[in-house]
């Protein structure tokens, strides 16, 4: 009997000691990673809900890319759901959406040097000086203000017509004195605020969802509407592209696509004299241009393009591929006529982008 | 390999102890013709009666190799076998299908242990005697009478860390031909452990507001409570000569905030995020025995209303309501079976079971483009409609086998008939050892969610359909009662096409796809012993041990597609679980432990950073003492979880809790 309560309790204690903490952490760690001075930062969403957002760096000039910098370089996450970026005052400016942050980082070294929380889910950031930005949001019928010198919310711009859970505002252009604004998510409006007063002066209606905005070197903004989804208790119409008076507020161009199309971002070139888009495929025309191209730039096969961006240097193409959107997406680099260059694995479901310029 | 060692070493060691006593063997064991060549595992009756403060998944997680998948303490908690998906797991409550008709899976974290009384798990093409659609497999579970005559009663109040308090009343009578039984378990918990939070830092700022330095903080569960009531009552009518008649209702009233990830910089004084669920189960069932016959009835009606609310402060003090969903969902169910047994070795049986499912679901009202106010949301109904017929052929005592036929019709899809083949053989009486294999087919239609679900819902999908087999040995070893050992083996291969998956989309929300084809197999293997040493002393344990590759065999879906020929993401390749524990008289000791191995979270198993997660280990134990007090039995419990307090994670950004304890005092008549 003593034999076999010996042997029991060895067990035990056999099985206690093999199983002692075993977990371990592996991105405490800290790299100090310098970058290329010039170079494309690629924002990768990651999955929501799963706080997997990474920030990657591409070189063009040696094709190197590094991934995962922001933990890396910090030793903790970005977040979930990686939004948007935008280099302002020396710094790189990431907006986490459903972290509700947006971080600040040294673009050589990708180290955090600030935050701005309290944030209800932004979407954008726009500097206005090195003292005022605004940021917008989802599920928000107000545009923050912030203070980035002091990571502050300053105030708030309500956008009339909207209600708190049903807000929706999105990529913000400066054409002079008025910041134009669209409004996604089950929305179809175009604000111009001014940055003066914080005011909204005007809205017209465009076209259902407005996805993304650009200016181009004449002045005048571009908008690409997705036209909802099949379905939609909101609408659903034909995508489309408009070219839009921002002085009066009046629609100049319409292109619009065969319905179910999947319209996505819509970018200019360095000059601002050229649009590309994606619309399935990816498209491009002069901004004068007055009918759509007969073909695309780049056609789609088998891929899903997700984001676009265009070298304001070399005018090389970049195009991010979500493939899955559960592995590293790839973005796919093209020369100006639309030939393919080469590829460069990211994180999960990459789109938006930022240019690094010295 | 240490789970692997850990699983040798108690089997290994248990063996030994009790191949001594093993000399002048005499035991055979005959499965009764019901279970003739199932794959079939079952759940302790002391597992599930071990504490009020678990829930199925935890007794599952620690008892069987399945993989629960936890979002965190009194959180989602999935359940899958052999490398499916949480959705490719059938639950039924006393013969009713309790699996979510909107969402297509189950949350075990909602079901208390102690509101069951027989919990058993039917390995892949073992499901198809109960239904369809179990891809990887089926958890039954079901209540039943004491069969006792006289009051019982037991009150057991449990009060834990985190202000968690945990209490369970149970009040029964019964004589020879009634039996009733009410049940109440009500758990609550503030739920705000303290955690090491790696995914963030906090940082330290100078005067002019630069890092001047940064830590990891150590951050509290936000947004974590919980208050979950439960009430079962019983009652069952023995008729003497015309059968027996059992009324199950089990009502659940839970109201729980959503925990919020640990990369969210939120103020969580700023915010509500919270689900609550009021689901009403109930089931009349009649069953008659005859001489060759076996006679069953069951009807069967369920309502969940389901309410999440996000809502946060805008600044004025006031929360403003950002989401606001409902959903509710009426189902109704009929069951007719009959079962014949013209000779002793044959069994013949035929059901059929009908659902009607009424699915209303809404994410709040919409100004529509042209003003009008809409509805975000569907409104769907689906009657479903399954028919069985199984054969149950023991030719010789030594070799059994079964045939199982099913016809399901679900909504306007008719799904090809379903075959299933079982056999068993003992080929080593003496220790029961036994082969066993079977062959199936099978279909998983998709959920309503999966049709429906505005924005996303894609009435285009195909049912996912797979073929699996599985071949393996079992053998059992007992000795006048005072040893018993039994452990089973085996293999298994599973290939499932049009695998469903939720995927995000260009316009920003996520849709499902037929998107993968899947090769799922492995080895399954599970130990069990049990000891009696005289003096009151007996020992028993179960080990699990599972390797569980599931490969994406599908299409690349562009020439970049890394996934192809890679684990899943979020399934474990190896998995194991071992409960030992120790009588001495009053006293009663148990230890639990297990073992998931690095999962990765992409689908190309990329070794990055935010790729995976790390193994863990987790180990629970507990010390248990009785009293009499005159009629009274009394008890008391000490359990201490997450023993070495191991920072660990079974979601990406969910945070789970340190070692923690919980006092349990019990008193029954």
């Amino acid at each position: 009997m003593k034999f076999a309560l010996v042997r029991i309790f060895a067990i035990i204690a056999v099985c206690v000691a093999v199983t002692a903490g075993c977990m371990r952490w592996e991105y405490g760690d800290i790299e100090q990673i310098t970058a290329a001075p010039e170079g494309l930062f690629v924002l990768n969403e990651g999955n929501f809900q799963y706080g997997n957002a990474t920030l990657s760096y591409y070189d063009p000039a040696t094709d190197e890319v590094e991934n995962e910098v922001f933990v890396r370089a910090n030793g903790f996450k970005l977040g979930d759901v990686a939004q948007s970026m935008t280099m302002h005052g020396g710094l790189g400016w990431v907006v986490v959406n459903n972290s509700h942050v947006i971080f600040a980082i040294d673009p050589d070294t990708f180290v955090e040097v600030g935050r701005i929380t309290d944030l209800t889910s932004p979407r954008c950031i726009h500097f206005l000086s090195d003292t005022k930005a605004y940021v917008t949001q989802i599920w928000d019928n107000r545009i923050f203000i912030v203070d980035p010198s002091r990571y502050e919310i300053t105030g708030y711009i309500e956008i009339p017509g909207m209600e708190r859970g049903d807000g929706s505002t999105e990529m913000m252009v400066q054409i002079g004195d008025y910041v134009y604004v669209n409004c996604y998510s089950y929305w179809n409006l175009l604000l111009k605020i001014d940055s003066r007063t914080d005011e909204v002066t005007d809205i017209i209606e465009v076209g259902i969802q407005p996805r993304t905005m650009t200016a181009d070197c004449m002045g005048r903004l571009w908008i690409l509407c997705d036209g909802g989804y099949a379905g939609s208790p909101y609408a659903y119409e034909e995508p489309r592209l408009l070219c839009v008076d921002p002085t009066t507020m009046t629609v100049l161009k319409q292109f619009d696509y065969p319905l179910g199309t999947k319209a996505t971002t819509v970018v200019t070139n360095g000059a601002g004299d050229r649009l590309y888009w994606i619309c399935d495929d990816v498209w491009s025309m002069p901004v004068t241009a007055d009918e759509l191209p007969s073909e695309p730039l780049i056609p789609a096969i088998g891929t899903i393009y997700y984001g676009l961006t265009v070298d304001p240097s070399s005018g090389d193409i970049y195009v991010a591929d979500a493939i899955d959107y559960q592995q590293q997406g790839v973005v796919y680099r093209f020369s100006p006529d639309g030939e393919l260059r080469g590829r460069f694995y990211v994180g999960i479901t990459p789109r938006a982008f930022c240019w690094k310029t010295e | 390999m240490k789970g692997i060692f850990v699983l040798i070493m108690v089997s290994v060691a248990l063996s030994a102890m009790s191949q001594e006593q093993l000399r002048g063997l005499t035991v055979t064991s005959r499965a009764p013709l019901r279970e003739t060549a199932l794959g079939r595992t079952l759940i302790d009756s002391a597992a599930l009666a071990e504490s009020p403060a678990l829930s199925l998944a935890d007794v599952l997680a620690y008892n069987t190799s399945v993989f629960v998948k936890s979002y965190g303490r009194a959180t989602l908690s999935t359940v899958s076998f052999r490398g499916t998906s949480p959705s490719h797991t059938r639950v039924s409550w006393n013969g009713l299908d309790i699996s979510s008709p909107m969402l297509g899976s189950t949350d075990f974290s909602t079901i208390p242990s102690y509101l069951v009384d027989r919990a058993s798990m039917l390995h892949g093409s073992s499901s198809l005697t109960e239904s369809a659609g179990g891809l990887g497999g089926a958890v039954r579970l079901s209540t039943a009478p004491r069969r006792e005559s006289g009051w019982h009663a037991q009150y057991v109040q449990g009060i834990g860390s985190f202000s968690t308090f945990d209490e369970y009343l149970r009040i029964a009578w019964g004589n020879d031909r009634w039996q009733t039984s009410t049940r109440l378990v009500y758990s609550s918990s503030p739920n705000d452990f303290k955690y090491r939070n790696h995914d963030k830092k906090e940082n330290i700022y100078d005067d002019d507001h630069n890092i001047v330095g940064s830590y990891y903080p150590e951050e509290r569960n936000r947004s974590g409570a919980f208050k979950d009531f439960h009430a079962l009552q019983q009652v069952y009518y023995d008729t003497r000569g015309h059968g027996r008649l059992g009324l199950n209702l089990w009502y659940t009233s839970s109201d729980r905030e959503l925990p919020l990830l640990t990369t969210d910089y939120s103020d969580d004084t700023a915010f509500e995020n919270r689900q609550r669920n009021q689901t009403l189960r109930s089931t009349l069932g009649w069953e008659r025995t005859g001489l060759h016959t076996k006679w069953s009835a069951t009807a069967g009606y369920i309502h969940t209303w389901t309410a999440y609310d996000y809502r946060r402060d805008p600044g004025n003090g006031a929360l403003a309501t950002l989401t606001r969903s409902r959903s509710s969902i009426n189902t109704l169910m009929a069951k007719g079976s009959f079962d014949w047994f013209p000779t002793d070795r044959l069994m013949v049986t035929a059901g059929v079971t009908a659902y009607h499912n009424a699915v209303e679901s809404h994410d709040g009202d919409i100004t529509s483009a042209d003003g009008s106010v809409t509805r975000i949301g569907y409104d769907r109904k689906r009657a479903d409609i399954s028919m069985m017929t199984s054969l149950r052929w023991r030719p010789v005592q030594r070799v059994g086998m079964q045939a199982v036929l099913r016809g399901d019709i679900d909504g306007d899809r008719h799904t090809p008939l379903i075959p299933a083949l079982m056999a068993d053989a003992v080929i080593w009486p003496e220790v029961n050892l036994t082969v066993k294999g079977s062959l199936s087919r099978n279909y998983r239609v998709p959920s309503l969610n999966d049709l429906y679900y505005m924005p996303g819902g894609n009435p285009d999908l195909r049912d996912e359909r797979g073929w699996t087999y599985d071949l393996g040995l079992s053998a059992e070893w007992t000795r006048d009662g005072i040893v018993r050992l039994a452990a089973s083996a085996g293999w298994f291969d599973s290939r499932i096409d049009d695998w469903i998956l939720w995927l995000p989309t260009v316009k920003g929300f996520f849709s499902p796809r037929n998107i993968r084809r899947v090769h799922a197999y492995g080895v399954e293997t599970e130990a069990t012993a049990a000891v009696s040493l005289g003096r009151g002393f007996t020992v028993d344990g179960t080990a699990n041990w599972s390797w569980t590759p599931s490969i994406n065999e599908g299409e690349p879906v562009s020439a970049a597609d890394q996934s192809v020929g890679k684990q899943l993401p979020y399934v474990p390749r190896r998995s194991a679980s071992a409960t030992v524990r120790v009588n001495y008289r009053r006293w009663s000791l148990l230890y639990k432990w297990c073992y998931y191995s690095e999962r990765f979270t992409m689908s190309s198993n990329s070794p990055s950073l935010t790729g995976r997660l790390p193994k863990y280990y987790m180990s629970n134990v507990s010390v248990e003492r009785t009293f009499d007090v005159g009629r009274a039995k009394l008890s008391c419990k000490f359990a201490v979880n997450n023993l070495f307090d191991e920072e660990y994670l079974s979601v990406l950004a969910r945070p789970m809790p340190g070692i923690n304890f919980e006092l349990f005092l019990g008193v029954s008549i």
